[in-house]
């Protein structure tokens, strides 16, 4: 098997993310580098956030990246973009984390040098512009519902629960949480819709 | 509910907070939808996951790159290597005729074999066509069958119900099977760099209750790059499932396995 001769990408442009999944499939290190680049920190924050545990977060991040590594022909850009495809298995694996560590019960006290790293704020490169807008978006939008609201959201989201578990977890009728998400994700719909116009 | 009812649950679909009929209902309408629904449920988890954004800024550990990066180190040296170095330069062989006699001789070759070509018998080439068409026609269809698995193992593996489990192999040297468990639609299997099998043999998938004896899932082998993408019908309760285990069976599989565990793992 003769494989194509791998060219690194001109200086200053950044290759898609189409591109670079191309190039890991061509077994090309250096375009899961560029990847981990511009998503290794959404994910791990995402992951943190779910996990709350620093080192698992970690674990789960590096299997999320080997998993991208592996299965790379199964990502087709026809079906739609990387980040999404990329955020949903990452929270996936950081959900099935959760769980796991729920059913066993053992929740384990952060030892003094595992605690949560703080935020660090990095020079935005060119290509990042466009997630970085997104993300003051839904930022901005998360502040904007009012409290109950944006609990049962992220109660759905970060903590993987239905709509009976938010509706028990926090005392409110059913039907008050269901048209809460409902009209969470709504507004988030039309909030990305003026995004991306 | 129609289609369009159907569509204003996607992004709750895609958050995982749908139980109930009202999952079952979108599940089963997923299952039999056209490409405008697998569209709209994909658009709704481009949405969900901007969730993502709303999560704490944190720096990942410095470390963290290097170890991807080294991990993936030995497989990106391999394909490396399979890369074929620029030959070294060789000395210019001496010319044994001069060049023109080179150039009439290519010419006279060219001639000869446009003028075989044109001798060909028409009937023949009909016939290749017939045949090449015929091919395409097959070559079509496995194409759209493998797409069609394709999606459907998509769909399991990004469903937020899907439980997704490694079956760890108990020889060391094989590469791990991944199942993704969906109460509904079912089992994605899915590994890489599986070894070639025998014809006589196949690999089959049970699912090993908390009581009783072993059921079958799937029968399955490995394709010719050593990829196996399917997804399986469970017959059981997710719940009643105690492990799920792969075993080396003959040809058409087993009613119960005849061989060692090669692969496992717990599930609940």
């Amino acid at each position: 098997m003769l494989l194509a001769v791998v060219q690194p990408w001109p200086e200053g442009k950044q290759p898609t993310d189409a591109v670079l999944m191309e190039r890991i499939l061509q077994r090309d290190s250096g375009a899961l580098e560029a990847l981990y680049d511009r998503y290794g920190r959404p994910v791990y924050s995402l992951v943190l956030r779910i996990a709350q545990h620093p080192s698992s977060a970690e674990e789960i991040v590096q299997d999320v990246f080997l998993q991208l590594w592996r299965s790379a022909d199964r990502f087709q850009i026809s079906r739609g973009p990387l980040e999404p495809w990329l955020f949903t298995m990452a929270r996936n694996r950081a959900l099935d984390f959760l769980r796991l560590k729920r059913e066993k019960q053992r929740r384990r006290e952060d030892s003094d040098s595992d605690i949560l790293p703080s935020a660090v704020v990095r020079p935005d490169p060119e290509g990042d512009i466009d997630q970085s807008r997104r993300a003051e978006k839904i930022r901005a939008l998360m502040t904007s519902l009012p409290e109950a609201q944006r609990r049962a959201i992220e109660l759905a989201f970060f903590e993987g629960m239905s709509h009976s578990e938010i509706a028990a977890s926090t005392g409110e009728a059913l039907g008050t949480v269901k048209s809460w998400i409902r009209g969470g994700l709504l507004r988030l719909r039309e909030s990305l819709g003026e995004a991306s116009s | 509910m129609n289609c369009e009812q159907l569509a204003a649950l996607y992004e709750e679909y895609a958050l995982g907070v749908l139980e109930g009929e009202e999952r079952a209902e979108l599940e089963a309408h997923l299952a039999r939808a056209g490409d405008k629904c697998i569209a709209g449920v994909a658009q709704a988890r481009w949405v969900v996951a901007q969730l993502a954004h709303a999560a704490p800024d944190a720096q990942p550990p410095a470390t963290l790159r290097g170890k991807i990066l080294d991990a993936v180190k030995p497989s990106a040296d391999t394909a490396r290597a399979l890369v074929p170095l620029e030959r070294p330069k060789t000395s210019e062989p001496r010319a044994m005729f001069p060049a023109w006699a080179w150039l009439a001789a290519a010419a006279l070759a060219l001639i000869t074999g446009y003028t075989i070509r044109q001798m060909n018998n028409q009937n023949d080439q009909l016939a290749q066509l017939r045949k090449q068409m015929k091919l395409a026609t097959a070559q079509n269809q496995a194409l759209q069958n493998e797409l069609d698995m394709n999606r459907m193992v998509a769909m399991v593996m990004m469903s937020p119900d899907s439980k997704s489990l490694k079956l760890m192999p108990t020889d060391k040297n094989m590469p791990m099977v991944r199942v993704y468990l969906h109460p509904h639609m079912g089992a994605a299997i899915t590994a890489d760099q599986m070894p070639s099998m025998p014809s006589a043999r196949t690999l089959q998938l049970w699912a090993v209750p908390k009581t009783g004896k072993p059921v079958s899932l799937a029968i399955f082998h490995p394709d010719t790059a050593g990829q196996i993408e399917l997804v399986a019908p469970v017959t059981m309760p997710m719940n009643e499932i105690a492990a799920l285990a792969v075993t080396d069976e003959p040809a058409g599989g087993s009613p119960q396995p005849t061989t060692p565990i090669a692969w496992m793992a717990q599930v609940n």
